[in-house]
């Protein structure tokens, strides 16, 4: 190997320490609610603690599995997730799999269109406007129809399809399958790795999302996990009567700061747990996605 | 009219040359394919095209309960919204704070994703070098909502992290109001922003430094360059296109926060009431007057301008990456 130069040695260091700085301003945030949501809510109230649970306590998860409030954006967290990953795949990789045909009739046309769209946009109220006139507003459906083609996957779904080999569509084709017997029987299965990105990402995203949730409805029934959060934040940024909250968590305690970093550590779990696979795709995702050029 | 122009059509195809006649037979040929494009162009009109003609509403006395159909109905009066809005109290404010915010994520969010490749690239220890990569990008993928709420937690001005860090190294005597004086707000907008997003920009350079070849730098090393000298020969011109792409994007996207985007989630979830006169954005007032305060029309009409500006910055990056580079996006 080459002789490490005095220059090296300052640059490695310094260049090593920075590193871990930013590793830790980035990883502590995490840990800190992980710990704090193990701690009592009451306890955690007096401050001091920065490395480990002083008061280690389930309560705080207890609480926020029994309470309905909370379970419930849970829940329409999770059904969005799922459903609006599976009905994007399905849509987007439809019409994909139409644009990526060979010798396509009005490719240039389709395309445009679809280019344009992503581009240009009516803004926040015609597109309220939009959604209620056709009833979209306060269902479930609002979180899920909108997006079920995504013009950025789209591109990526194309680009993706076109690298199967052709040979694999005609010997189908001449063994007598129609498109459709194709799309499902043959691209689909062999388009997993695909599927897998698009999912996670699409998933993440729903999993995310908070300002349908906001703008388009306002049922409880329908509120978001991370809509919940921001209501706890908004109030939480004004200081408020904090008396009567520790009253009521006298018992438990289990505080209104405490159960609302139990809720972000339950928010930020499900992506961390998804991470290692998240990491195996993007790096081309990205590529693709900004860089087409 | 239209039954003579559909037999004239018919014609037509008749008389057509075979190339121009199989066009047709193709078209039958891939069926599917066409309905399938069809099915997506048909959500894509509905959720994109047809907002786009909502745009209209901007200069029309328009009322809610008209629906789609009062987009094209309603009465027409001119350029009264974007009047009223120009003469609005907290116009200049609003613009100022939104150009500043804009701008000053640009110029210091986008090079630290550069800085950051370079630093994850002069890593000789793989393992390590993977670590720190792994864990930069992991805050892309969290919610603004959690990261408001980190926020929160940790620059409370009452046991706040960061207080009592700045308070114990005898920095501050007194906590300072992170989240409830406007004169942090520009600050905090872009420290978050890079904090979230740097590490996730830096995987595109990385890609581009990994891709230069290996043999300059030895020999560079061989004419006895050091480190640095050979970061600045080497790295950072073998990356200019990238560099190049990747600005061009930046400056399209300007008005929304640039690659770190998140302008609106910022001044949403972080502005309030004590902090809007540096964190009421385009986006947000648009917001509150359209969605909250039902005045729609003049809504859209801040909308629209805030739209032009953006459409001026993505075909004008996009024209001069075509004259520096001959790269474009479209």
């Amino acid at each position: 190997m080459h002789r490490r130069t005095v220059e090296d040695r300052i640059v490695d260091t310094l260049n090593i320490s920075l590193l871990v700085i930013i590793a830790l301003v980035t990883m502590y945030p995490f840990f800190y609610l992980i710990i704090v949501s193990f701690n009592n809510g009451l306890d955690t109230s007096l401050g001091g603690i920065y490395f480990w649970p002083r008061d280690f306590t389930l309560n705080n998860y207890a609480k926020f599995l029994s309470d309905p409030k909370w379970l419930m954006a849970f829940g329409v967290s999770g059904l969005r997730t799922a459903v609006g990953a599976a009905v994007t795949i399905f849509f987007t990789c439809l019409t994909a799999y139409g644009l990526a045909y060979r010798n396509l009739v009005f490719h240039k046309f389709y395309f445009s269109f679809f280019i344009v769209a992503m581009y240009m946009s009516g803004g926040l109220i015609p597109y309220y406007v939009v959604l209620r006139s056709l009833g979209l507003l306060n269902s479930f459906a609002v979180y899920i129809v909108p997006g079920a083609v995504t013009i950025f996957f789209l591109i990526i779904a194309v680009s993706f399809f076109r690298e199967i080999p052709a040979e694999m569509e005609e010997s189908a084709r001449i063994d007598g399958a129609s498109d459709l017997t194709i799309f499902f029987k043959m691209i689909l299965p062999v388009s997993k790795p695909l599927i897998a990105a698009m999912g996670l990402f699409i998933g993440v995203g729903q999993w995310n999302s908070w300002m349908d949730s906001a703008y388009f409805v306002n049922k409880d029934s329908l509120r978001t996990l991370t809509y919940r959060m921001m209501e706890v934040i908004n109030q939480g940024m004004i200081p408020t009567d904090l008396a009567s909250a520790e009253r009521a968590a006298a018992i438990t305690g289990v505080t209104t700061f405490s159960i609302q970093v139990t809720a972000m550590v339950i928010a930020v779990i499900p992506i961390l747990l998804v991470y290692p696979f998240l990491q195996k795709y993007f790096v081309q995702g990205i590529m693709i996605g900004s860089v087409k050029g | 009219m239209e039954q003579l122009t559909e037999i004239n059509a018919l014609e037509e195809t008749k008389r057509l040359p075979a190339v121009k006649r199989s066009i047709w037979r193709e078209i039958v040929k891939q069926k599917y394919a066409h309905m399938f494009i069809l099915t997506g162009m048909l959500i894509v009109f509905v959720f994109h095209y047809l907002p786009m003609f909502g745009i209209l509403m901007a200069f029309e006395d328009y009322s809610i309960s008209s629906g789609i159909k009062g987009i094209f109905t309603s009465e027409w009066v001119g350029l009264k919204y974007f009047k009223e809005f120009v003469s609005a109290y907290n116009f200049n404010l609003i613009v100022t704070n939104t150009l500043a915010i804009s701008l000053l994520k640009l110029l210091f969010t986008f090079p630290m994703p550069i800085l950051l490749a370079i630093m994850f690239n002069e890593v000789r220890h793989q393992l390590f070098k993977r670590f720190a990569q792994t864990v930069s990008y992991f805050p892309h993928f969290i919610s603004w909502v959690v990261v408001s709420g980190l926020l929160v937690i940790f620059l409370s001005t009452n046991s706040g992290i960061v207080n009592d860090l700045l308070k114990g190294l005898g920095l501050t005597e007194k906590s300072l109001p992170f989240l409830s004086s406007p004169n942090y707000f520009w600050g905090l907008a872009v420290t978050t922003a890079m904090w979230k997003e740097a590490g996730w920009w830096a995987i595109i350079f990385l890609a581009a430094i990994s891709g230069l070849n290996p043999s300059l730098y030895d020999a560079a090393e061989m004419d006895g360059a050091g480190r640095l000298r050979r970061i600045w020969h080497i790295t950072l011109p073998g990356i200019r296109g990238t560099i190049v792409v990747v600005l061009i994007l930046a400056v399209g996207s300007l008005l929304g926060g640039g690659l770190v985007g998140s302008n609106f989630e910022q001044s949403y979830l972080l502005g309030n009431a004590m902090n809007s006169e540096r964190s009421e954005i385009l986006q947000t007032y648009a917001f509150k007057m359209g969605l909250a305060q039902g005045r729609y029309a003049y809504a859209t009409a801040i909308d629209l301008l805030q739209s032009i500006i953006a459409i001026i910055l993505v075909f004008g990056s996009n024209y001069l990456s075509k004259k520096i580079t001959k790269n474009s996006l479209f």
